[in-house]
């Protein structure tokens, strides 16, 4: 029997890219910023969003696509904070979002209103950072109790992001984590880092977070 | 799990670059690695050994390459067509 060899000589990552580009077009052209949102598990992604749809919900037009490996969870929290739609993908098992899902999740909002897109991605530090989602940045959550190393070990999503949110700050008086170690790693991996510090249970950090925020939205106006 | 979601993609392309109802027929995926991709490639093989031995395949081999750079591709399909030799 002849075995044929098919040239085929394509990247694992081109529909998913191809799909992303589709995602980024259409939401620059509706006007609206999208921030996608990382983090190992437990770092507060979901209560960080809970304070700002509560804060700047309506100011700032904010709608929100949330993934979860499983449960709809982190929506119905969400949802609790806004009126506005908080669109839920459930992966069913797979370590990420992608770009097909996030371009379904956007047919089920309304963009018109939508000036700031937070895509909440799945708790995880590794694979998230090889899907393009069609973001315009990646902010990057990680808190006082996971070790200042962070950044070192996960370079790669570090590297990527716009912003890294220190969370859980009102914790530090019971772990040995050291803030200014992790600061340094941090820029060790990504010199151009906005950090900003934040206790989302003691609403510490908040504003600058909110200022971050308003800043890239400005930022997008001018563009 | 970064290396699983990978494999699945493989499949995925694979199966679509055999054509229809083809894919029980490929006996090898030749994908190239780079030593920048960010991928364990001992990992990734596993990942497809066991893909590849599940319907719409049956047993299918993968010929990883390791390369230069952060090169991820598959590059080439064997297939076993059926047809007799020329």
């Amino acid at each position: 029997m002849a075995v044929r060899t098919i040239e085929v000589r394509e990247r694992v990552m081109a529909k998913n890219d191809e799909l992303a580009a589709d995602v980024r077009q259409r939401l620059r052209a509706a006007g609206v910023l999208t921030l996608n949102l990382v983090s190992s598990p437990g770092s507060g992604k979901t209560t960080l969003l809970e304070r700002t749809l509560t804060a700047l919900g309506e100011e700032l037009g904010i709608s929100v696509v949330t993934g979860d490996v499983q449960t709809h969870n982190d929506a119905d929290r969400l949802a609790r904070h806004t009126e506005r739609l908080v669109q839920a993908v459930v992966t069913n098992g797979a370590c990420h979002l992608d770009a097909r899902q996030v371009a379904a999740a956007l047919d089920a909002l309304d963009l018109e209103r939508t000036r700031l897109l937070f895509i909440e991605n799945v708790g995880n530090l590794v694979c998230p950072a090889s899907w393009d989602l069609g973001e315009d940045a990646k902010v990057v959550l990680f808190s006082v109790t996971e070790g200042e190393d962070k950044p070192l070990k996960y370079p790669k999503m570090f590297q990527q992001a716009r912003c890294a949110v220190l969370s859980k700050m009102d914790l530090l008086p019971h772990v040995p984590f050291k803030v200014e170690q992790a600061v340094e790693f941090a820029r060790r991996v990504n010199p151009e880092l906005e950090i900003v510090f934040t206790s989302s249970v003691l609403d510490d950090g908040l504003e600058e977070w909110y200022g971050f925020l308003r800043s890239q939205l400005r930022r997008r106006s001018a563009a | 799990m970064h290396e699983m979601s990978l494999a699945l993609e493989i499949c995925r392309i694979a199966e679509e670059q055999a054509g229809p109802g083809q894919a029980m027929n490929v006996v090898t995926v030749g994908v190239d690695v780079g030593d920048d991709a960010g991928v364990e490639v001992s990992s990734l093989a596993f990942c497809l050994e066991t893909l590849l031995g599940e319907p719409p395949f049956a047993g299918a081999q993968p010929a990883i390459n390791r390369l230069r750079g952060d090169v991820l591709r598959v590059s080439y399909l064997e297939v076993d067509d059926g047809r007799p030799d020329d």
